[in-house]
């Protein structure tokens, strides 16, 4: 698929700008349609609320569709308990939570569920990591492999290194896959 | 409010959610929540790898609030 440019060079080519931000997984999916993903959102919106409920927390739900996935929020103070250490229980209800989707709708659901605001300060830290960790493979010019990550953490490291121009990848396996930082020239 | 939550959370996932029901035993050291599910649905609420169960587990420990808690996964029928 050309799209007219040449933003994305396949191959790294040094200090080539990479113009129109960092790649994005999945761009050649076809864009799935508003509707279907606001009722996932529904469907996700209405399992979490009844929990909420039920455990007695305070919390308002957002519903937001974001770069063609239905993106679920809950806004509150005191939901520290539902991040859980390294946003381990949150990534727990989001697996419950597309499977609740999945039921409903027999398609498999990529919503994102974010508990106060973890998911949003999480990716400003990471980005921030990834490109500290970019300027310092520019620098020495030598590979540099990170701490092991969660898909979300790895995904946004990744976006975050490709915006400052270089090449990373994930190695290992789950749950210690980690991304790996190449210099330009590698 | 443990066994109201973990049913709801099942509940959701599963397709015959009227056969879901949750019944709490008391352990020296905590308790046991005893899920038992349409026999159709054990594979979901385990999930590959044991995925769904470690979930459940995960929130349910969450809520729970360092208490022990137990969550077992059964079929309907199964006899303990």
């Amino acid at each position: 698929m050309s799209n007219g440019n040449s933003e994305n060079a396949d191959q790294d080519r040094g200090n080539v700008a990479v113009a129109d931000g960092p790649e994005k997984e999945g761009a050649a999916e076809p864009a799935v349609d508003i509707e279907s993903l606001e009722r996932e959102g529904d469907i996700a919106a209405d399992y979490i609320e009844g929990l909420l409920d039920i455990a007695d927390f305070d919390g308002d739900i957002d519903m937001d569709v974001e770069a063609d996935r239905a993106k679920v929020s809950v806004v509150g103070t005191t939901l520290d308990e539902l991040v859980g250490d390294k946003g381990e229980v949150l990534e727990a209800l989001q697996e419950l939570t597309r499977l609740a989707v999945h039921r409903r709708t027999g398609h498999r659901s990529r919503l994102m569920l974010d508990i106060g605001g973890y998911r949003d300060s999480r990716r400003k830290t990471l980005t921030r990591i990834g490109t500290e960790m970019a300027d310092e493979v520019k620098r020495k010019g030598e590979v540099k492999e990170l701490e092991p990550m969660s898909p979300f953490e790895r995904k946004v490291v990744h976006d975050a290194i490709a915006g400052a121009g270089l090449r990373s990848e994930s190695e290992g396996e789950e749950p210690n896959r980690y991304v790996v930082v190449y210099p330009a020239d590698d | 409010m443990l066994e109201e939550a973990l049913e709801h959370l099942v509940k959701g996932i599963v397709e015959n959610s009227d056969d879901v029901h949750v019944k709490a035993r008391r352990l020296r050291k905590g308790k046991v929540l005893e899920v038992r599910v349409h026999p159709d649905d054990l594979g979901k609420v385990i999930g590959r790898n044991g995925r769904t169960a470690k979930s459940l587990r995960t929130v349910v420990g969450a809520l729970a609030g360092g208490r022990y808690v137990r969550v077992d996964l059964l079929d309907l029928h199964e006899v303990r």
